[in-house]
């Protein structure tokens, strides 16, 4: 096996090091403004180590899988001045069940993909012809070759499968944009159904419907949760905590949230995209409770950031970030939100997010696809509309959270939010 | 590689084939606070062949060389599944060419620990700048491309790409309020471009300090002057994107929208995209097509005059190709993007554009933008309230939203001076992100511009 090759060269001169080769191929389609546009596929090779001599860090990377030499050289040179280690690279330890490949992956054939794509087009062409529509399907499988310098070692063969549809629909000088799409590690996707997201948020918008400056209650459908969930992502990263850079540092054990909010890092979902049995360096991936009944459980760390912290790796490394998120459900039907609304706004979609300065919770955003609630109805998209607030402030400002959660693309499962009051600029 | 890559191109039975194959080394260093967080470096080859066949693509990825030949079958096979009607692709004369980069300080050359001591003085210069500094993010990343391009019209091109950037990031804390000071510097000249930033590095030091007594701006409609760093962005998200004519071309309805001769803005606005600007991070001699790039009038006198194209989307509008066609890299096709994208210079001051001004905002810098055709943001670093003719009180978190159709005819005033500022980031297109472009223009001055934010 390279990566064995691989450490042991390194090991003539390193401590302790990790190595990884990672092998995948795919294929996809592309229909563009109606029609087929595209057919790729993709071939991919790339092998990497990390190594740590006198307690310094140096990594590298290659795509020739050849050049083991070249890379170990390359490391080496970096170890040299590298970053101070504060871990040890894992012995073995044995992961959690977790399902990742789908045999019915392997054998989609591209002519399957374009009939898929060919019926989600037909679907959103039925509802109007006046949408220029784009889809695709793609599907993967991809193999990593792992092992560390303290005896562990896996290898995992993992597949991939999504499918997605949008359009355009213009009218005057009205551009409209909405789709939807949705991919994970199982085939089983219902295109139809994917088409027919797509085509309700078209039908909710047929109308403009415009809407007055002021401070509303505001719901995010599951998609336009991530508004709010950029500064947790970020907040939650044990780097940014342990660097003080994260305004949740020093609060665990605190109440940040109104006590209905749940938030989890939980990698071991069947399929679902963030999912695996181990993460990028090695360690059994666990299910992380971050939030629960709004007070702050956990941080997420890898080994040398947790080395750094005093505490232990959750088994998000490398770069301490989320795998799939999870939003507990609440008691309230999305269609009861909106019934109890009397002028608010239903967010979907937003420009500029995460474009100021987004650890701090602040959001700035211009609602892209958001519809106008009046009188417990939804009545039309708005448009040329800005919504601000902050995440820390609006958390503890939660009016009703849905009682069914759904999956916003492969790695983020949460229920409608509803915010007591948001500040809308409108033009 | 020339006679592998026409030794492939033989294998084809497409109308058209292209294979690119790139090499890429690249190296990076990140400080996080006082201690160093990852040093390395990585080597990457790889390549794409695209195949036309009857107006459908076919296309391989690949970081095996040793297949090539498979690969451009394959790319067939893909095209001939797709292909449906008549190819449409503009005619450009074959050339044959190499370029090679020019580096004052060539950084493949400079050690890692070089490179990461010059940052390591930068990080300790925010660090140092005041005791509200929490933590730091300073990181210094470079890569060198090598592009071999050659296709089945004749056309062969071996061009060097190389760039490298500094980016600096400062945190300021006093409680739960944390603030961000942000600069960054990139360019295609060499390691001297990252070199002596010292004071780029206690601007964004001072700003994370400043920013914790701003408080954050109102939200409203007002005018709003920003300078030419953030009408770069502007320039790109506001009008930039629309003039890519792969959102165009197959778009009845867009078409109408965006026919040439119709007026967007006043006589006073130029916008302009220019790939051939010497030095730039947006410019090649060729674009990933092999055409050659030149300076394209987007809007002249507030007319719309011309459009970006690659040669399919020229073929099927029945207008010249651009030189626009650009791929971040071997895993991608080449589709339509801008280079360096500026608004020209005007006539007026920014003294005349703050004088009679009661109640406005003047906007600084850019953290990035974001654009839905028709709707578009942009948000700045920081800016100051503008109170009767005088620059007033620093405020936070300005992010702009503007309207294609309407808010280019709200810029009444255009400064007397273009800059294009060297700045680090990119754009991003699809799946393909970051694009190294160049943004620029003078200041301008917007009337009615909606600004997100809490009201009073």
């Amino acid at each position: 096996m390279i990566v064995n090759r691989l450490i042991e060269k390194a090991m003539e001169k390193a401590h302790g090091a990790q190595a990884s080769l990672g092998q995948s191929e795919s294929t996809s389609v592309s229909f563009e403004n109606d029609k087929l546009k595209s057919v790729r596929s993709s071939q991919g090779t790339g092998m990497s180590i990390r190594i740590i001599v006198d307690g310094k860090i140096g990594s590298s990377h290659t795509t020739d899988i050849d050049d083991v030499d070249g890379v170990v050289a390359r490391a080496l040179e970096a170890a040299e001045f590298g970053s101070p280690a504060h871990f040890e690279f894992p012995g073995p330890q044995q992961g959690p069940d977790v399902k990742v490949y789908d045999h019915a992956v392997v054998p989609v054939t591209k002519e399957e993909m374009v009939r898929i794509g060919e019926e989600m087009m037909t679907l959103m062409k039925e509802y109007s012809p006046h949408i220029l529509v784009n889809a695709r399907a793609s599907r993967g499988v991809s193999s990593i070759e792992f092992a560390n310098s303290a005896g562990m070692a896996y290898s995992t063969e993992t597949t991939n499968f999504g499918v997605g549809v949008d359009g355009q629909w213009i009218r005057g000088t009205d551009i409209l944009m909405a789709g939807h799409g949705f991919g994970w590690k199982k085939r089983e996707i219902d295109h139809v159904e994917v088409a027919k997201k797509a085509i309700k948020l078209f039908k909710m918008a047929e109308n403009i419907a415009p809407i007055k400056s002021g401070d509303m209650p505001v719901v995010f459908t599951p998609e336009g949760v991530r508004v709010l969930l950029l500064a947790l992502i970020l907040g939650f990263d044990g780097k940014n905590v342990f660097l003080g850079s994260s305004p949740l540092a020093g609060k665990l054990g605190e109440k940040i949230a109104d006590e209905a909010f749940a938030l989890t890092d939980n990698p071991l979902l069947d399929y679902a995209g963030g999912s695996s049995t181990y993460d990028g360096e090695g360690v059994p991936h666990q299910v992380t409770p971050l939030i629960e009944d709004g007070v702050v459980k956990n941080f997420l760390y890898d080994l040398d950031t947790a080395g750094r912290a005093g505490t232990e790796t959750t088994g998000n490394g490398i770069g301490c970030s989320p795998t799939n998120l999870v939003i507990k459900e609440g008691d309230t039907p999305f269609e009861e939100m909106v019934k109890n609304t009397r002028e608010g706004l239903l967010v979907h979609n937003v420009l500029g997010l995460g474009q100021g300065n987004p650890i701090s919770g602040e959001f700035s955003v211009n609602v892209q696809l958001g519809y106008r609630i009046e009188k417990g109805d939804i009545v039309g998209r708005v448009k040329d509309v800005m919504l601000a607030g902050n995440t820390y402030d609006a958390l503890k400002n939660i009016a009703a959270i849905g009682d069914k959660a759904e999956w916003a693309g492969g790695s983020l499962l949460t229920p409608p939010i509803q915010i007591a009051r948001l500040s809308v600029v409108a033009k | 590689m020339r006679e592998r890559i026409e030794k492939a191109l033989r294998k084809s039975d497409a109308e058209y084939t292209e294979i690119r194959i790139e090499s890429l080394a690249s190296s990076w260093a990140e400080f996080r606070g006082e201690e160093l967080d990852s040093i390395g470096s990585s080597k990457a080859l790889g390549g794409i062949v695209r195949a036309l066949v009857k107006g459908g693509w076919g296309y391989a990825t690949f970081n095996d060389l040793s297949s090539l030949e498979d690969r451009v079958k394959e790319a067939c096979e893909s095209a001939r599944l797709v292909g449906r009607e008549e190819s449409k692709f503009a005619e450009v004369e074959p050339v044959v060419d190499e370029t090679t980069a020019t580096l004052e300080k060539d950084f493949r050359k400079i050690s890692l620990s070089e490179k990461k001591s010059v940052i390591e003085e930068y990080n300790r210069v925010i660090l140092g700048y005041h005791d509200k500094i929490e933590t730091s993010n300073v990181g210094y990343s470079d890569s060198f491309r090598k592009v071999w391009y050659g296709n089945s019209e004749g056309t062969y091109i071996e061009d060097e790409r190389p760039d490298a950037g500094v980016r600096l990031s400062a945190t300021a804390r006093e409680g739960d309020n944390v603030q961000r000071g942000f600069e960054s510097v990139a360019g295609t000249a060499g390691f001297q471009v990252i070199e002596g930033l010292q004071e780029k590095a206690e601007a964004a030091a001072r700003r994370s300090v400043d920013l914790l007594s701003a408080p954050p701006v109102t939200g409203g409609r007002y005018t709003v002057i920003i300078n030419p760093r953030l009408a770069g962005v502007f320039a790109h998200e506001a009008f930039g994107h629309l003039s890519e004519s792969d959102f165009v071309y197959e778009n009845e309805r867009l078409k109408e929208l965006m026919v040439l001769g119709k007026r967007f803005g006043s006589d006073i606005l130029n916008i302009i995209d220019d790939g051939a600007i010497p030095g730039l991070r947006g410019t090649h001699t060729y674009d990933d097509e092999g055409v050659k790039t030149r300076k394209n009038y987007l809007i002249k006198d507030g007319i719309l005059v011309g459009r970006l194209h690659s040669r399919e989307t020229a073929a099927k509008m029945g207008e010249e190709p651009t030189g626009n066609a650009r791929a971040i890299g071997y895993q991608h096709q080449p589709i339509v993007r801008m280079t360096n994208t500026y608004i020209d210079k005007g006539h007026a001051t920014f003294e005349d554009m703050i004088r009679d001004v009661n109640l406005g905002l003047y906007a600084i810098d850019m953290v990035g933008g974001q654009t839905s055709m028709e709707m578009f943001t942009f948000s700045a670093a920081y800016g100051y309230m503008v109170r009767n003719g005088k620059i007033g009180e620093l405020v936070r978190d300005i992010v702009l939203t503007g309207n294609v159709f309407e808010t280019l005819m709200n810029i009444d005033m255009i400064g007397d001076a273009v800059e294009l500022p060297p700045v680090g980031g990119g754009c991003g297109k699809g799946a393909q992100a970051p694009l190294p472009v160049a943004l620029g223009g003078p200041y301008i001055r917007i009337h009615e511009v909606v600004v997100g934010g809490r009201q009073q």
